[in-house]
């Protein structure tokens, strides 16, 4: 007799899990995602159908990762939402920019409290002298991705970049919209909300766009990120003093890359997502390793957030400072960067990460004339040598910071480097090669693709677009099949080399 | 229009000679003018035609041809 349904176990599915969140690349998501295209195909010309089942759906996401934070969306989207209509409708200035400092300052109030009461209260007892308590704050998952995408919509209103949406139900689907609701893109109002209401198609393009990404994302998140973090790089960081200094030096730059392909690689499947429901988003990497400068690691590097501090805080600061000139400038790159590492998590090891970044962007803005006139004397100033070696050296810096990134705390972070100074052990990196060859060649694989011509992945791209349906499907089969097989596979013994 | 006057602050400022400015090119399209850079830029404008804008006025530039036009107003005046 077939076994019947556990239909408590079916409606298990449906309800908060603290630990099963419905992430992209589960099976759960999968069939979900399915279902909710399904309806897009079937629904395709009757568009309030279609908002009104992405914003369904969208909720139902977020409420099975944040349980009954789901209110804190609607708020914001409600705070928002009127905010922009006043600011937009007030005649005097000194009005609109009190509506919108006020509604700032709601924002981030809310946004601070949840991320950073105990970081601060913590601060406070240790300078007073007391015992500290943590208080029992549960952290609402995405907060600071749509805090900060709501803040765009009133800050373009404020700046007349956009007219605030008449559409209250538009509104809560560019706050909602469930593929970057929880870790970004952070897009702007001003390219989200036109599409809304445009008509649902894909081209070819699009279609082999989202392969691609798919099949890139799946491959960073969960081959590279998931196995090398899991089997190499997160033991090292957990314990640093356990493994020899060549070994630390070796998950130091193994991290770097993980932590882009962890980042990229989910960025990549909820661009896919988005594309397939037919938005199109900010991109949010740009092979950040390929820097030249820090600068430049910022165009490349979570470009959403970076175009958001740089459009909304940093540009502002250095303006309103302008008559200090480089000064002004400055300050303004300090306290952006104060921002970026806080903005990061409450901890010192972020806020350290922002003050590096910070001293490497004046360092170089203020010797920029200098560092020219004698690239320029030798005759390299635009040559490759010069710039090969510009990226060289910006990527050993950027490896440096990402160690603070990951660290757990800055006593971890001084352990790790005094390892590496004083407990080398250089003949250690062949045994290591030996026993984790697959580390060693994901890890070398993940670079060589990073630093590949970027047209070659257009050219995939296209190449991707053109091959009939069948033939993509088994791309996408042949992909999974390899990734479930990482995904599956056992944790690598743990050896300690010292001994 | 652009005018002569603001095209020759900005070749000047950028050290730049033959690029071609138009009312639609944003700072992104220039070589050199970058958000550190930015700043020099509006200095220089603000002291070629002896006035001071808003901080406000200036983020709202959206492209050469609004600077233009903010120049313009601020001129008349």
């Amino acid at each position: 007799m077939p076994e019947s349904i556990d239909f408590q176990k079916l409606l298990e599915l449906f309800q908060y899990d603290k630990f099963d969140p419905l992430l992209f690349g589960t099976s759960l998501f999968l069939f979900f995602f399915l279902a909710v295209l399904i309806i897009y195909r079937v629904f395709a010309q009757n568009n309030a159908l279609k908002i009104y089942s992405l914003i369904f759906f969208s909720l139902f996401f977020y409420y099975k990762a944040a349980n009954y934070f789901v209110a804190l969306l609607l708020l914001s989207s409600i705070l928002n939402f009127y905010s922009g209509k006043f600011i937009f409708k007030t005649a005097s200035q000194n009005m609109k920019r009190l509506i919108l400092t006020t509604t700032i300052i709601i924002n981030l109030g809310i946004l601070v409290y949840f991320k950073y009461t105990n970081f601060f209260l913590e601060i406070i007892m240790n300078i007073s002298g007391g015992e500290f308590e943590p208080l029992k704050i549960l952290l609402p998952i995405g907060i600071s991705f749509y805090t900060f995408k709501a803040m765009s919509y009133i800050i373009e209103i404020y700046f007349e970049m956009i007219e605030p949406t008449d559409s209250f139900r538009d509104f809560t689907l560019f706050i909602f919209f469930f593929p970057n609701l929880l870790m970004g893109p952070i897009d702007r109002a001003s390219t989200f909300i036109p599409q809304i209401e445009r008509e649902y198609k894909l081209t070819n393009h699009d279609v082999g766009l989202a392969l691609f990404l798919i099949c890139s994302g799946l491959i960073k998140k969960y081959v590279i990120a998931d196995y090398v973090s899991l089997n190499f790089t997160d033991r090292v960081f957990e314990f640093p003093l356990r493994f020899t200094g060549v070994e630390n030096l070796l998950a130091i730059y193994g991290a770097a890359m993980v932590g882009y392909c962890d980042f990229s690689g989910y960025t990549d499947l909820a661009l896919a997502v988005g594309l397939l429901l037919g938005f199109k988003m900010i991109d949010n990497f740009n092979r950040p390793f390929k820097a030249y400068s820090i600068a430049d690691y910022w165009r490349r590097w979570h470009i959403s957030l970076s175009t958001w501090l740089l459009d909304y805080l940093f540009k502002p600061l250095q303006i309103s400072l302008r008559n200090m000139r480089g000064y002004g400038t400055s300050i303004a790159i300090f306290v952006t960067f104060f921002i970026v590492g806080l903005w990061h998590g409450p901890n010192w090891t972020f806020i350290l990460f922002g003050l590096l970044h910070s001293i490497y962007l004046i360092f170089s803005m203020a010797t920029q004339k200098y560092r020219d006139a004698f690239y320029s004397k030798l005759g390299i100033k635009d040559s490759k040598v010069l710039r090969v070696f510009q990226i060289f050296f910006t990527f050993n810096l950027l490896v440096f910071t990402a160690i603070l990134f990951r660290t757990p705390s800055l006593e971890y972070f001084s352990h790790m480097l005094s390892q590496i100074f004083t407990y080398f052990h250089a003949e250690v990196l062949l045994q290591y090669v030996e026993a984790y060859p697959i580390i060693i060649i994901l890890l070398g694989f993940a670079y060589l693709m990073h630093y590949t011509p970027l047209s070659w992945e257009k050219k995939t791209v296209e190449l991707l677009s053109k091959i009939p349906v069948v033939v993509q499907a088994l791309i996408l089969a042949v992909v999974i099949w390899f990734v479930i097989q990482f995904k599956s596979a056992e944790l690598q013994p743990f050896i300690y080399f010292q001994f | 229009m652009l005018s002569e006057r603001l095209i020759k602050v900005l070749n000047k400022e950028l050290n730049l000679s033959d690029f071609n400015f138009t009312e639609e090119t944003t700072a992104n399209q220039v070589p050199g003018w970058d958000s550190l850079n930015h700043i020099n830029i509006i200095l220089a404008i603000e002291k070629e035609y002896s006035t001071k804008f808003k901080g406000i006025e200036i983020l709202r530039v959206k492209n050469l041809g609004d600077l233009q036009k903010l120049i313009d107003s601020k001129t008349a005046q």
